[in-house]
């Protein structure tokens, strides 16, 4: 089955789930509580006549909305519905699987976040704002607010911020690294791009065909539960219509980087044998634990220094020029959140590309907190005082969550055995400590003749909140608000 | 110089003393290595093990079949060994279990042989069992894995020392060779690791050289009774199809299971589930897991089953008389990656067992679709999949992946080297 652009709903689909809305500047997420139910959905049938689609590319602001499963449950959604949900979504990212797929737990644990946790307040619906810019954002939030009826905001609106590198005009994260430069593109969109990272639809829109040419698990409502005939037929099943249809899983972690203790480190790790500090071997190891060098160059093209003409490379793979990690390291950041061809030498790098495009994930999160140098020049970040609380709001959609975000989590990145390793973790991201049992903080750099390896990495991304969404297309949203108290 | 052997022991529970025996074994699963009752860590030649409930009635309301206790383990032979271990040094324990067994023998009638006899009695056999590489001993995997601790330990203080920088690898190698020959404790590395004898070997090719005749000599028939068998295969394969309802993984309960798998390293999967009714079916099956298992023994039996090298070991134990099929597999990572493993690269092995069994999707001759539908398969895999009571790791902190690797070092350390032979063995550290 080949799905084209016009198999894609995509007035049906929200807007966040097709693009990351690039050219709005400002953004922001706005938590919520259900407080009435009924006029909860009263209010949100209004606010689904105000949602971005997919259709349209927002010049001004833009808006859209996911749901936690608390937040379904207080909607009224009946509860052979809600047991059609997936077991991931249902059970929410802080149950005792979540946590130790994640590898949530000591610094991470969600006790101590600051939202999504079990001593915060559970947030039911998240309001995704954007705007051109940060004035216009608060006019926007600020008028959303006053609208709100049968629903509260718990919880500080978590702000963000575009990180630019003012020379290129690029994204960068914190640490100084250049960002978001690997996406896959979603087949059937429009933009054509290489094979390898051209990813069906139905791995992150559900009712389309995904990399197993099958549709994605969706939730289900009976016929006789939506009589006004709001939702589509469910393709596979008589009597069930479709409530999953154009929806997608988000996926939010607020992860908070210290940018001082990652710079520390690196700084300790490579000071000569007399204790001098040495800034070339300090981004050169940050390089390698990375995959790219602060411009974006991937370390497979680029292996000894930075060339910011290839920051935007990112059709390259690992099978035949780098296949023993001498050049960007096996357990690098990149080569575990998405290990292109290399995932299995054994089967080829046309098989494992397939396989491979079976845990890819769209991100669509963003920085928050101020930079600790506006300029965003690697130099000047290190030299910098580095206090103040900053990080990434992570958001990715997928379609299982299972299978795509909590399988990169687990297998790739929390795994000191991936690619053949022994007790690495992923050097940005991983757990230090896996489950409380095994220590897995070393990071290993392939080289000719002998390995080296750095130990006692510690640990400077730390998770401070997050929750699993379900993201309903434009017609979903409207059956939510459609629903019937219960008698 | 020992290949592994599967034991398997099977005893009916006594009625009403289920729940008990479960609070007996998870004492002893909460901490398997040291707990009193049977403390694993003692046992010097078992890879892995475990206790299995059989509860028959829970996942099946209309079956009736008594819950048993199942004990497996993967060891180095010889068996007999094994079994004296377990009945001499844990003889206590063993009674403790036991007694929430039928026919145990009484507090005053047990004794190392007795009890003996009555593990003996109720071994049951494994139609298939996979062996990830045939011949490498526990004490072998342990001696390597500490090898390859020194191995990087040396390389860790290397460089911090220099950064070999002007060494070329045979330099390199060279001097990894003369720290070792200076530990007195690592002389074994000095040698090849035992493995087979030559008369075991030879054995096994006899053995393999003969199946195959016997099939070469058999083919005529097997020409004559394959066409029967496919029209038969598709006749059971659409009658099947119309009943199997569609599966749900969001519909499979987990909570329990989930709580005992995703262990960091090497995780267990135990599963029940029921054969389809009928004659043809418990032939098919049967055939095929012999066939299995004679690839299993001869051909993969090197570390890889068709492109997975995540698989220690496998059982397949058909039970109350073919009605069931009981499989038991230890391997590495997660659940979610094993069962993509499965579906990416054997698929038509699972296809051609498994759908034999009740509630498998759907498949076309034998082989073909079946696990290729991703959910309905992961469900039909939750679905019957049961929890392990206790489970012992000889070796959890290693991959399968690990061992092999270990193995290599192993093997390479010692001899004159070639610069890129030097260079492809210190890639291993």
């Amino acid at each position: 089955m080949e799905s084209t652009m016009s198999d894609l709903e995509l007035k049906d689909i929200q807007g966040l789930v097709v693009r990351g809305y690039g050219s709005l500047e400002a953004a922001c997420y706005i938590p919520l509580q259900i407080q009435d139910g009924e006029a909860a959905r009263h209010w949100l049938v209004t606010l689904a006549d105000q949602i971005t689609n997919a259709d349209t590319r927002p010049t001004h602001t833009a808006l859209n909305v996911a749901f936690t499963h608390a937040g379904l449950v207080d909607l009224g959604l009946d509860a052979e519905t809600l047991a059609s949900f997936p077991n991931e979504f249902t059970e929410g990212m802080t149950s005792e699987r979540s946590r130790r797929v994640l590898g949530d737990h000591g610094e991470n644990a969600p006790e101590k976040w600051v939202w999504g946790g079990p001593n915060t307040p559970p947030v039911q619906i998240l309001l995704i704002c954007f705007a051109v810019d940060e004035p216009t954002l608060e006019t926007f939030s600020g008028s959303l607010s006053r609208g709100f009826s049968g629903v509260a905001q718990i919880g500080e609106t978590l702000t963000t911020i575009l990180l630019r590198d003012p020379q290129t005009g690029y994204s960068k994260e914190h640490f100084g690294f250049r960002d978001a430069i690997s996406e896959p593109l979603i087949e059937g969109l429009g933009k054509s791009g290489p094979p390898a990272t051209t990813v069906k639809a139905g791995e992150f829109i559900l009712g389309y065909p995904n990399e197993y040419d099958l549709l994605t698990e969706r939730p289900t409502v009976r016929v006789e539960r939506d009589s006004q005939g709001l939702l589509p037929d469910d393709p596979s099943e008589s009597g069930v219509r479709d409530l999953g249809r154009n929806g997608s899983y988000l996926v939010f972690r607020q992860l908070h980087q210290d940018v001082g203790r990652f710079w520390q480190f690196l700084d300790d790790a490579t000071k000569d044998a007399v204790g001098n500090s040495d800034p070339e071997a300090q981004v050169r190891l940050a390089a390698k634990m990375v995959g790219r060098w602060p411009s974006g160059a991937p370390l497979v093209r680029a292996a000894d220094q930075d060339n910011p003409e290839l920051g935007q490379e990112n059709d390259f793979g690992y099978h035949d020029t780098d296949p023993l990690g001498r050049r960007c390291p096996l357990g690098a950041h990149i080569r575990r959140t998405n290990p292109r061809d290399s995932l299995d030498p054994n089967l080829g790098p046309q098989k494992t590309l397939a396989i491979n495009k079976r845990h890819r994930i769209l991100r669509r999160g963003r920085p928050y907190g101020d930079p600790v140098s506006a300029s965003m020049q690697i130099e000047d970040i290190m030299s910098a005082d580095k206090s103040g609380d900053r990080g990434l709001h992570f958001i990715c959609f997928n379609a299982n969550i299972g299978r795509q975000f909590e399988f990169v989590q687990q297998t790739w990145i929390n795994n000191p055995k991936f690619a053949g390793l022994y007790e690495d973790t992923d050097p940005l991201i991983g757990d230090r400590d896996p489950r409380g049992i095994m220590h897995a903080n070393v990071f290993t750099e392939q080289a000719m003749p002998a390995r080296r390896r750095v130990t006692d990495l510690p640990q400077y991304v730390f998770v401070r909140g997050g929750a699993y969404f379900f993201m309903p297309g434009i017609r979903a949203l409207r059956y939510l608000g459609s629903l019937k108290a219960l008698p | 110089m020992t290949h592994q052997v599967a034991l398997t022991i099977r005893a009916k529970v006594k009625p009403g003393e289920t729940e008990d025996l479960k609070d007996l074994l998870s004492i002893v699963g909460a901490d398997i290595e040291r707990n009193e009752i049977l403390p694993f860590a003692r046992l010097s030649n078992v890879h892995f093990a475990r206790f299995v409930i059989l509860d028959g009635g829970e996942k099946d309301p209309n079956q009736s079949i008594q819950p048993s206790l199942v004990f497996a383990s993967n060891v180095d032979a010889p068996l007999g060994d094994h079994l004296t271990e377990w009945v001499r040094d844990f003889g206590e324990g063993l009674d403790q279990v036991y007694s929430h067994c039928e026919g145990y023998p009484g507090p005053d009638q047990r004794t190392p042989s007795s009890r003996l006899d009555y593990l003996q009695a109720h071994m049951v056999p494994s139609q298939a069992f996979y062996v990830n590489t045939i011949g490498r001993t526990v004490e072998q995997i342990h001696q390597e894995a500490q090898l390859r601790d020194i191995l990087e330990g040396f390389l860790d203080r290397q460089q911090a020392e220099y950064d070999w920088s002007g060494w070329d690898a045979r330099r390199v190698h060279a001097a990894i060779q003369d720290f070792i020959r200076g530990q007195p404790d690592l002389r074994w590395a000095e040698r090849p690791a035992e493995g087979l004898t030559f008369g075991w070997r030879l054995k096994e090719r006899i053995r393999f050289f003969l199946i195959l005749l016997v099939l070469l000599v058999l083919a005529p028939v097997s020409l004559l009774v394959l066409p029967i068998w496919l029209i038969l295969l598709r006749y059971h394969e659409k009658r099947d199809a119309a009943q199997e309802r569609h599966l749900r993984l969001s519909h499979q309960t987990r909570k329990t299971l989930a709580l005992d798998e995703d262990r960091l390293v090497q995780n267990q999967f135990s599963a029940v589930g029921n054969v389809k009714p009928g004659w043809f079916r418990v032939l098919t099956v049967r055939a095929l897991l012999w066939a299995l298992n004679i690839s299993f023994r001869h051909i993969f039996n090197r570390g890889i089953l068709a492109g997975v090298d995540t698989i220690h070991f496998a059982q397949w134990i058909m039970i109350d008389g073919g009605q069931r099929i009981l499989f038991l597999s230890n391997y590495d990572g997660s659940l979610e990656s094993y069962m993509d493993d499965f579906i990416n690269k054997v698929a038509w092995g699972l296809n051609a067992v498994f759908s034999n069994g009740v509630g498998y999707p759907k498949t076309n001759w034998l082989v073909l679709e079946g696990a290729n539908d991703e959910q309905a398969f992961k469900a039909f895999l939750r679905k019957h999949q049961i929890p392990t009571q206790a489970w012992y790791t000889a070796y959890g902190w290693l991959t399968a992946r690990n061992i092999d690797n270990n193995a290599k070092l192993r093997a390479g350390l010692y001899g004159e080297k070639e610069e890129q032979d030097a260079a492809r063995w210190l890639q291993r550290l």
